[in-house]
């Protein structure tokens, strides 16, 4: 065979049995990471989401009528994505947009679009649907059986019943209701318009799990699927009536991305993006430069360093999309330079300003403290404006002579310049005391 | 025995019971696509952990499409290739280089002459940008257009680059088999 057949057959497959040490080593590391997250003590977007599960959490316990809000599933979702970012950059898990279709009646919709149904129903558990205790025999119309799960068919009837068994004289109530759309991207939030006649109280149950008392109510389908929403409505006397439609809500698609390398010089690295995103078939990058992409995982050179906020939108084939921005994607916040205030000058004599671990013992040449520095200038002048001084040397101080002649005591003026390794660059100037010893 | 799908379920859960299962059931095949893009076993097991952590949070976003084994396989080559990337010590014009004519070999050679563990060890002396790309084109099966593309290199450059590691690759080959046949004790 072909050495490339060789090693398909061989390697293709194989395995190697790890370090034993590795597996426990992997589970703390992820067990830490899933703890940080979490942290109270760490304020950040996380911590927030965090507190509006728990707030949002005690509502639906304490309130009456069951509300989801998707800053639930979105929240979970911003605090799980935080382990492909390193902490200094910000990131937001981005807004949805939806095409709601316009205006529909409840009775009409006699196609309903076969989707696939959701894998699970997030948020907190509701109560079941409520008891169905009288007797329907008489009634002339089908229901689903409503329950917790999601329901793949639609059924669409509606009409007031109890005309059979009134006698005459009665009012009977009818129902009928009205919603904005009945299909678009997750998550769905409708207002549902009530059009039955005189009522005394309504009920509706959403289909996923929710339910309501309210005439008019909102509701939010957070996750993709076919519902049957029902309006049960109670007249005087005991009347009731049904009305019912199917909403579909489409699949959210989930933008997600990670740029490598993690620490990039700009603009001299190319940056590459990998895509992490779901159920999109479209993506549109925006660099942050003005520049933009359309593929799936695009590279990028910047011209120069600055910092750039990249975003990614990803939409489906159902019009749906969802974007994520990370901000400031490049800045590398552990590069630094500072200077001292004041220092000893030595009468003993220039001694070029090389200094060292020892020499900072007796504080005898000025220089700077740094991390990440790859071009530097540094300038030193009098009060009166004389240059005193001047390196490009970072590893070279001053030793507080000119000319051969040890400086008069009192303040310097220094300025820096030069940049960080990532492509950053600073200025900096302050002022220095030199001490004669 | 727990299924793929319910250790995708626990882990999307950030179960530890879940998560130590599917380490357990798929860190050996996993190392042994790492060690493919390593120079030595501490290389691909550094690889192999970040692999993990993305396999870990990412994976409540395997939407099912495709099979699960393929996606663990395309997160750790990304990983392996990311690690690449970082790991450069000089980034100017590595996609330069001159294309040298290689002869094509005419041995062939037999599945069961040599060992996982020598063909393991051919592919961790090759350097490293060969490496790369052979394990891209001849084993996980990319087109030089898409190895261009990851590796950010041109696409002749990637197609030079493995006919130079092939060629590389034989020649090792050879030395070895030959060694073996004068050794006739040693497997």
């Amino acid at each position: 065979m072909s050495v490339r057949e060789l090693f398909r057959q061989k390697l293709g497959n194989a395995g190697i049995v790890p370090d034993p040490s590795l597996g426990s080593k992997l589970m703390r590391i992820q067990a830490r990471r899933e703890f940080i997250r979490f942290n109270p003590g760490r304020f950040n977007i996380f911590y927030l989401g965090g507190i509006l599960v728990a707030g949002i959490t005690a509502g639906i316990i304490l309130s009456p009528v069951s509300k989801k809000q998707d800053q639930l599933t979105s929240s979970n979702q911003s605090a799980s994505v935080s382990n492909t970012i390193s902490p200094d950059n910000k990131q937001v898990s981005g807004e949805q947009t939806g095409i709601q279709k316009s205006n529909s009646i409840s009775q009409s919709t006699s196609e309903s679009i076969k989707k696939k149904p959701a894998l699970s129903v997030k948020g907190p558990s509701v109560s079941k649907s409520p008891q169905r205790s009288e007797s329907e025999a008489k009634n002339n119309f089908e229901f689903t059986l409503i329950n917790d799960t999601i329901t793949k068919k639609g059924l669409l009837n509606a009409q007031s019943a109890e005309m059979h068994r009134l006698a005459g004289g009665f009012k009977s109530v009818d129902a009928s209701f009205e919603t904005s759309a009945t299909e678009g991207c997750a998550p769905l939030k409708l207002h549902f318009n009530n059009r039955s006649g005189s009522l005394d109280s309504c009920r509706w149950i959403f289909g996923d799990g929710g339910y309501s008392s309210g005439k008019n109510p909102d509701w939010i389908f957070d996750v993709e699927g076919e519902y049957t929403v029902v309006l049960t409505v109670f007249g005087p006397d005991g009347s009731r009536a049904t009305s019912s439609a199917v909403i579909t809500v489409f699949p959210k698609p989930l933008a997600r991305f990670e740029i490598a390398p993690e620490k990039p010089v700009l603009p001299k690295d190319e940056i590459r993006f990998f895509n992490y995103s779901t159920n999109g078939v479209r993506f549109s990058w925006d660099f942050g430069d003005g520049n933009k992409s359309e593929l799936f995982e695009p590279r990028h050179r910047y011209d120069k360093f600055s910092s750039y906020n990249v975003k990614l939108k990803v939409s489906s084939d159902l019009g749906c999309s969802d974007s994520m921005v990370v901000m400031n994607a490049f800045s590398g916040s552990e590069y630094f330079i500072d200077f001292p205030n004041a220092f000893l000058a030595s009468n003993q004599g220039p001694t070029g300003g090389f200094y060292s671990a020892k020499s900072d013992e007796s504080l005898q040449v000025f220089h700077p403290v740094f991390s990440g520095v790859t071009d530097y200038q540094l300038k030193i002048f009098s009060k009166l404006g004389i240059a005193v001084f001047e390196t490009t040397d970072i590893n070279i101080g001053w030793d507080g002579y000119f000319k051969g002649q040890l400086c008069d005591p009192g303040v310097y003026i220094w300025k820096v310049r030069g940049n960080f390794r990532n492509g950053e660059p600073f200025i900096k100037m302050g002022d220095v005391t030199l001490i004669r010893n | 025995m727990m299924s793929d799908q319910q250790i995708i379920d626990g882990c999307a859960n950030h179960e530890r019971k879940a998560q130590q299962i599917l380490y357990d059931k798929y860190s050996h095949f996993l190392l042994g696509v790492c060690m493919r893009y390593a120079t030595d076993k501490p290389e691909a097991e550094d690889i192999l952990q970040d692999s993990f952590l993305k396999i870990f949070s990412n994976i409540k976003d395997f939407s099912g499409t495709g099979s699960f084994i393929g996606w663990l396989r395309k997160v750790a080559v990304n990983t392996a290739i990311t690690h690449y990337h970082k790991n450069l010590k000089y980034r100017y014009h590595i996609d330069i280089e001159e294309y040298v004519s290689v002869e094509a070999g005419v041995t062939s050679f037999e599945e069961d002459f040599f060992t996982s563990d020598e063909l393991y060890q051919v592919l961790n002396e090759l350097p490293t940008g060969y490496r790369m790309v052979f394990n891209l084109y001849a084993v996980e099966g990319y087109k030089h257009k898409e190895i261009a593309e990851m590796l950010g290199v041109d696409t002749n450059t990637s197609k030079s680059q493995y006919s130079r590691a092939k060629a590389v690759i034989r020649e090792k080959l050879e030395k070895l088999g030959k060694l073996r046949s004068s050794y006739p004790g040693s497997v």
